[in-house]
């Protein structure tokens, strides 16, 4: 009888680990990479189911796509995911749209002109376009669609970045749409292509932000190519159907459906064994291993999201008074944080190779590498050198290896989002360099949203790991170095606080010229490089997967598989 | 003094001359003691620290190497020793369990016994607490409370988060089972007397009541040390743990999130969930064993020599009512 209680005791034990294993394929894992301080994050995410829940009628062509998040919301006015961004891709046109050529072409409209003084853009649009309903879509109605959010920036938070400047969009006759701007803008054709042509009966009934920004609009009606058949939040499975009367011709897919894993693991073995076709966003970690699998295309590209190492550089007459260690104020110890940072080992250690060891603020993806400052002087890794320069500046260490200089002490706290295994890792290898240059660092997981409140505008942070996901346009990325964004829901969490270039960051929105404007961006990253509120680490890869042996016509772009494209042009192996 | 020690060596003498004959308790002891030396001696069991990285003849880390090309168990996904991650991993399970343990144990004794010998409206007090905390499904709570505390910004770390959790919410059964026995000593002979002579309500829970139940906590508290280690691996495998000071729910987490599935790194994810069985299953033995041998109700009366005073026919009930006290 013994035995039988050691069975029950063992049974216990197993019973409690698969339910541990139960638990954890329900853990929440959000998009590795992206950053967004500001916005308000839905809490922890539902669980999702992972099997998909159409049937496929014979002769469908039907594409599954795998993704780890899931759309919020399918309301322009107030998405902050980039899984929105990649439903409003295939459901709503803007008037023009980036080619993967990194051009701006015509998206709604046919061709535009500006005029002398830079201030009113006329715009053609194409014929026979008509909203998934089957109405004719109007100049009147994309003219809505823009000056609701000029407007209403308070509803339409997630758009009305774009409209800075504007003062007015009209539709002068029905093929025809103006916007007239209070200063010459430079990038005009990149902001519209943010501003999607949404169509107003569904939004027209709202009178307040809160109204607007709870609306879900989950049986969005647009013009893209693919129209909403049904999204089940829950679940987070999407199904879209073609539009047969897309305006730039009719995709050759029946039906796109959008599945939501929460675990990684779970959606590659789904790629391996062909329940799904595409995997927008691969992790580094199972890339490898992913290029080997029969019938399936890996692609990776130098990407756009980075990852910093940010210093407080919070000016202590802020208020609050910051609490970071005042000895990151010290120009010679930021340069030594640099110096004894070993970015190629970080890139093939924790990303398996697959990034570019970074330095500016700009990555060099932006408008196909124009923006990004090509003449910055990287410090290379150097421990003894990072020790030297420390005992240059007066920075002695004491008897437990920790050097200090007066009553400043170089322990640093390292803090770090909670919600990605990417910055345990490198926190530890740099926790390591650090120990051996004589600065002592404690690394710590801390919960996103406090992470948030910490940085911005407390500034009660020492060091933080961190990443950004970039605007294909320059703009955004340098307004997060502003001294006016270090505010209560702005985008700056370093505190870098810079009058000269806060001025050459206004001034760059006036140029027209994109040279000139080359020339300013160029020395405003010098300017971030040597002063370093961040240090950038590296610029990841774009890692994604697709069914080589059931579908072909993927559009490549310099920036990877471009979704939008693509599933116009996908069609399946003959 | 010298009659005192001499009392407590044959009580110990006694103690383990019974524990030997038995198989599973001796394997149980076994188990945990392993497992708490090789957490207390860590760095004697591993010539790298935990971060270190492993590197091959040029300088690059290796990552996720299998165990036929270092070590007796491969590299993880930051090319660091799996086994001198096991090893110190130890501490972090190990610790985290038996604080978790102690203040769970320290809870639902205090709850017992004040319910148990108060009694009246302190009893039903008490008692509906238990009750209350006992229909509450535990895992969702405590995740709701981990995250609560962490978003707190209590500038605690995340694993006293985690001891404080897992103790707060694991005492109801303890507290259920010291209160019953509780019950049944305060009605004897000796306390009645006591009572009295004029003891007062402390004299006699410290005198005459903590004994009796002692050894009844002592028991308890091995099996809630399962528990705690258990339910903390599962904590930290969902992610609420420290990723800095990895446990071994730390580490199955990591390999979770980092592919190690997909890489077919089985030496990533296998050794820490071995080590948990390892672990708990000791404490599972060693707990029921203990719980056998010290439960006055489950052993023989001391008047009655080899024979038994209340009959135990047969063996069913005996692991039956075992069992209970378990759960």
């Amino acid at each position: 009888m013994r035995n039988k209680q050691l069975f029950y005791g063992i049974l216990v034990i197993l019973a409690l680990l698969l339910a541990a294993c139960g638990g954890a394929t329900q853990a929440p894992v959000e998009a590795p990479a992206v950053e967004e301080p500001a916005a308000e994050e839905p809490a922890a995410e539902e669980p999702a189911a992972e099997e998909p829940a159409a049937e496929e009628p014979a002769g469908e062509v039907v594409l599954n796509m795998g993704m780890q998040g899931k759309p919020d919301t399918l309301n322009p006015a107030y998405a902050f995911l980039t899984e929105s961004y990649t439903v409003f891709d295939l459901i709503y046109s803007p008037l023009t749209t980036e080619a993967p050529t990194g051009e701006y072409v015509g998206g709604l409209a046919k061709e535009w002109s500006v005029s002398e003084d830079g201030l009113t853009w006329t715009f053609t649009l194409k014929d026979n376009i008509k909203w998934h309903n089957g109405e004719a879509l109007t100049a009147d109605q994309v003219a809505w669609a823009i000056d609701a959010v000029i407007a209403d920036p308070d509803g339409w938070a997630a758009m009305s970045g774009y409209v800075g400047g504007f003062s007015e969009v009209t539709a002068p006759d029905d093929k025809t749409v103006q916007v007239v701007t209070e200063s010459p803008i430079a990038n005009m054709e990149y902001r519209l292509s943010f501003l999607y042509a949404v169509y107003p009966p569904d939004f027209e009934v709202f009178t307040t932000p809160e109204d607007l920004q709870n609306f879900t609009n989950f049986e969005a009606i647009g013009t893209g190519p693919f129209k909403i058949n049904t999204f089940d939040k829950d679940t987070g499975v999407l199904i879209l159907d073609a539009n047969a009367d897309y305006f730039d011709g009719a995709p050759k897919l029946d039906r796109v459906i959008m599945q939501t894993f929460d675990n990684a693991d779970a959606m590659i073995q789904a790629l391996k064994v062909g329940d799904i076709d595409l995997i927008n966003e691969l992790p580094a970690s199972a890339f490898t291993t992913v290029q080997g699998y029969e019938g399936v295309s890996t692609i990776s590209y130098p990407g756009r999201y980075f990852n910093e190492l940010i210093i407080n550089s919070v000016d202590p007459a802020n208020d609050p008074a910051p609490t970071g260690n005042p000895a990151l104020a010290d120009p010679a110890v930021r340069l030594a944080i640099e110096t004894a940072i070993n970015r190629q080992d970080i890139v093939d250690i924790v990303l398996q190779g697959l990034a570019t060891v970074g330095d500016t603020i700009v990555p060099p993806t932006l408008g196909g590498g124009f923006w990004h400052n090509p003449n910055i002087q990287r410090v290379e890794f150097n421990l003894e050198e990072a020790s030297r320069i420390l005992e240059e500046a007066g920075y002695v260490a004491g008897s437990d290896g920790v050097r200090t200089k007066d009553d400043m002490r170089l322990e640093f706290r390292l803090q770090f989002p909670s919600d990605n295994t990417v910055y345990p890792r490198m926190a530890d290898m740099i926790a390591d360099w650090f120990n051996q240059a004589g600065m002592k660092v404690n690394p710590e997981a801390v919960d996103p949203d406090a992470l948030v409140a910490a940085t911005t505008p407390a500034g009660d942070y020492d060091l933080v790991l961190w990443g950004w996901g970039p605007d294909p346009d320059p703009d955004f990325i340098l307004s997060v170095m502003t001294t006016d964004q270090f505010v209560d829901g702005g985008w700056s969490d370093s505190g870098y606080h810079n009058p000269e270039y806060d001025q050459m960051y206004l001034d760059q929105q006036l140029l027209v010229d994109d040279k000139e404007r080359q020339a300013v961006i160029w020395e405003m990253q010098e300017m971030v490089y040597s002063d370093r509120p961040y240090i950038v680490l590296y610029y990841e890869n774009l890692l994604q997967a697709y069914r080589s042996d059931r579908f072909t016509g993927f559009v490549e772009s310099p920036l990877g598989i471009e979704i939008g494209l693509s599933m116009i042009n996908v069609e399946p192996v003959q | 003094m010298n009659e005192r020690w001499i009392l407590f060596k044959r009580n110990v003498t006694d103690f383990w001359r019974t524990f030997r004959r038995n198989k599973l308790g001796l394997i149980g002891a076994v188990l945990v003691l392993s497992a708490v030396l090789v957490a207390v001696f860590a760095p004697a069991f591993s010539p790298y620290k935990p971060t270190d990285v492993i590197r091959d003849e040029n300088g690059r880390g290796l990552t996720f190497a299998p165990p036929s090309v270092h070590g007796p168990l491969g590299t993880d996904d930051a090319g660091r020793d799996v086994w001198t991650q096991l090893v110190y991993g130890a501490r972090i399970s190990i610790m985290v369990g038996f604080l978790a343990g102690f203040i769970a144990m320290f809870i639902g004794s205090l709850f017992g016994i004040t319910a148990g010998y108060y009694g009246g409206s302190v009893d039903t007090l008490l008692m509906r607490i238990t009750d209350i905390l006992l229909v509450i499904p535990d895992l969702p709570l405590m995740l709701v409370l981990v995250a609560t505390m962490r978003q707190m910004d209590l500038h605690i770390s995340p694993l006293i988060v985690l001891v404080i959790v897992i103790g707060l919410l694991y005492w109801t059964s303890t507290a259920r089972l010291i209160r019953s026995q509780v019950l049944t000593i305060k009605e004897r002979q000796f306390v009645a007397r006591a009572r009295a002579i004029g003891a007062g309500h402390a004299h006699i829970i410290r005198k005459h009541i903590l004994p009796q139940i002692m050894p009844l906590i002592v028991a308890n508290t091995v099996l809630i040390l399962s528990t705690a280690i258990l339910v903390e691996s599962g904590l930290a495998f969902l992610g609420l743990g420290d990723p800095t000071q990895p446990s071994w729910g730390t580490m199955l987490n990591f390999a979770f999130d980092r592919s190690a599935i997909t890489n077919g790194a089985w030496w990533f994810y296998l050794p820490p969930g071995f080590a948990i069985v390892w672990v708990t299953l000791g404490c599972v033995l060693l707990g029921n064993v203990l719980e056998e041998m010290l439960n006055p109700r489950l052993t023989e009366h001391h008047l009655e020599g080899e024979q038994h005073m209340v009959s135990l026919p047969d063996a069913q009930s005996l692991s039956g009512s075992g069992s209970e006290a378990v759960s």
